[in-house]
Formats: structure tokens, sequence, C-alpha cells
């Protein structure tokens, strides 16, 4: 069996979340970036959608509705006047230049070659990229080869992607499509791989507070 | 539930003929399950038409991207009023793979090996989810599917707070095994 497929994941409080829809854009975002590289979470997000289908289809039917007749009979005129037949187009897309895969390339402000970075430490950088809503915010954490992310402490969950090269801490050593999550209050030690640089989505739920340096200048 | 398939042969008579007599069964099956879905989430009566609207159109549009063998009939109607009432209602974007994504094709395939064991985890998440107590089923149900947080789900269901979340802990914990079993 090749090591090449992501052997950490999201965990599954997170994926019954994206296939219910409860969970919110930014989290979501992170996970459909991690299915881009994990089958194995496709396969498990797809029997989480169909028992959300099933209890879809569970709710009991209204009996005689009125105003769903009336629509109905607003919705029959409707039908006529788009297009018959919707053929979605497979045509060109645009080279994956720095090879972050889809949802996030596409919101990413360019390609990861000419970004914005901003000073955290020695080799360790956030980018300027940065997009919040419901509670979480992402950006980009840039490591040097064997630079050590300094100590931070931070108010809730902090959840990292690999986008490029690897990392370890305490827990283990993650790669491409890996994903962890560090508890709120919890203490961890990332250090980018000798081998090149790593690059990161970094999900947070709070306040990051990093110890003993200067706040990062936005 | 015998009638399931039938749903699926009308989804495709809508994709190939653009069947309107198929669409009006699927309407009149679907369209009050999008209402109560709806409704429990808060929304209003006329939010809940107007996504009724919405979905059934995309149904006419997009029937050609149905296929049963990927999903059931009501799982791919719900991914629909799932991603209609994100970007609708709660006005947020749905971020999802494109598996027509160059980056995503350049990635290394699975090996046939370990498409097997993607297959084999499903199999055994799906009997895990099945094995689940009632109880765990519903806390799974109430929390994702409903949106309800723990306090809401212990008010609604007379329920001691940690009852709530021993559940829920437990069925997770009971999903996780599923994948940890086939290493």
């Amino acid at each position: 069996m090749s090591m090449r497929l992501p052997s950490h994941h999201p965990q599954d409080e997170l994926l019954f979340g994206y296939a219910s829809g409860e969970l919110r854009e930014i989290k979501a975002l992170l996970v459909a970036t991690h299915l881009a590289y994990c089958p194995s979470c496709r396969a498990r997000v797809a029997v989480f959608e169909a028992q959300c289908g099933a209890w879809f289809d569970e709710a009991p039917a209204a009996s005689t509705d009125g105003p769903l007749d009336t629509l109905l009979e607003r919705l029959h005129g409707q039908l006529g006047a788009v297009p018959p037949v919707f053929v979605p187009p497979p045509g060109p897309r645009p080279a994956a230049v720095d090879g972050v895969p889809e949802p996030l390339r596409s919101w990413l402000d360019g390609p990861m070659q000419e970004r914005a970075w901003t000073d955290v430490s020695p080799g360790v950088w956030v980018s300027e990229w940065t997009r919040a809503a419901g509670g979480s915010s992402v950006c980009l954490l840039r490591m040097g080869p064997g630079a050590p992310v300094p100590a931070h402490r931070h108010t809730a969950t902090e959840i990292l992607l690999v986008l490029q090269g690897a990392f370890h801490d305490e827990y283990g050593r993650f790669v491409l499509g890996d994903v962890i999550g560090y508890e709120a209050g919890s203490d961890h030690h990332a250090t980018g791989d000798e081998s090149g640089e790593c690059i990161c989505l970094f999900l947070l739920d709070g306040e990051i507070v990093f110890l003993d340096e200067p706040a990062p200048t936005a | 539930m015998s009638a399931a398939p039938s749903f699926d042969d009308l989804i495709l008579a809508v994709a190939r003929r653009r069947d309107r007599a198929a669409f009006d069964a699927l309407y009149r099956h679907f369209a009050p399950k999008i209402v109560a879905y709806v409704l429990k989430l808060g929304s209003d009566r006329s939010a809940a038409e107007e996504l009724v609207q919405d979905v059934m159109l995309t149904l006419w549009l997009r029937a050609e991207t149905f296929d049963p063998a990927q999903a059931s009939a009501a799982t791919w109607m719900f991914t629909i009023v799932r991603n209609r009432r994100i970007d609708r209602l709660r006005r947020e974007a749905r971020p999802a793979p494109d598996p027509h994504d160059p980056a995503m094709a350049a990635l290394p395939p699975p090996s046939p090996e370990e498409e097997a064991q993607v297959a084999l985890d499903g199999r055994f998440v799906r009997d895990a989810i099945k094995n689940l107590s009632p109880e765990q089923t519903e806390a799974l149900r109430l929390s994702y599917f409903e949106e309800k947080s723990h306090s809401e789900i212990a008010e609604e269901r007379r329920i001691p707070l940690g009852t709530v979340k021993t559940r829920l802990r437990a069925a997770l914990a009971q999903l996780r095994r599923s994948v940890k079993e086939r290493a």
C-alpha cells in the first residue's frame, strides 16, 4: 500500500457537519480541500450524506397543501422559460500552477509563489491573505526548512491542512493533504521538515497569541 | 421503501425527456419534505417556498447530473436542498472539491488495494451507523441534520445536557472505531 494518500483525517464531527451542511463556510473550505486529496474521506462523506438523505426523506409529506399547489402552477410557467437541456461545459481550465486543488485555489488571490507574507519569527510567516466568517478564520502558515513555529496559545480550536512539504510536532509527522486539529488551550511545537518549505492552511476558531514574540503587523 | 427506485426513474425521465408528469410526481413527493426541512432549521414559510421553487428549478435544469449508481434520489435531492439553502438562506458559499480540477487529477491515484480499502471503509461506516442505538442516531440527527446545539437538544428532549454529550460522543466513537478496525 502506498503511503501517499493522507493518513491524518478531519474528525467525523467535521465530516458529518460538512455532509449535513451544518458546518460553516470556513471550516467547510478546509474539509472540502482535504477531500480533494483523500478518497477515503470522500467515501465517508458520501455515507454521511446518504444518512442525511434518509432523514430528509423521512419527513412526512403534507396531506393537501394549497400553497404548494399554487407554487407548482407557477413553476410550470417557468419550466418552459428555461433552456430545455443544461449541459455544464467541461471546458479547459487553468493549469494548477502551484498544485493547490479546488476549492481552495479559487479562494486564494493568486499563486503561492507571488504571495505577500508577514514575518512571525525567523523562517516562519503567515499570509496577508486571510478569510473569516462564522467565527473561524483561515490564512496560510509557511515554515522554512527546519524552522520552528514559536510557542503560541490559542483560545479555541486550531486546524492545519498541509498544502506543500511536511512538518512535525510532538503528535507526529504530517504530509500533503493531512489534517491535524488542536484543542483550545493545548500546546504544540510545529517544525518544518529540513527537506524544504512547508505551507499549511491554518484555521483558527479564535484569537491566537504568540508568546514572547512581537505581535505580527498586519 | 419499495417506491424508492421509481424516484430514480422519475429523475432520469426529467433528464432524458424533460418529462413534466415525472417532474410533477417528484414535486409532490419532495416539495413538502423541503418545506419541513427548512422550517425545522428555523426559516419561515415564505423562505421555505422560495427554496422549493429554487430547488425544483435546479432539478429541472440539472437532472443530467443525477447518477443512481452514486446516490439515491432522496440523497441527491438532499444535497441540492442543502446547497441551495446554504446559498440562499445562509448566504454563504458551499466549498466543494471539483473532480475536473487538474490539480486534483494530478494527485497520485489510489492503488487498486487502496481503492478496495476505501470501499471497505465505506461499508464499515455504513454498518456502524446502522448499529447505533436509536438514541445515538437521534443525537446525530438533531445535532448535524437539524443543527441544534447540545443545550437545545437537552431542552427539547428533556434529558440532562451530560446525556446529550455522552450519546453524541458514543455515536462518533463508534463511527471512528469502524475505521480503526480496518488498520
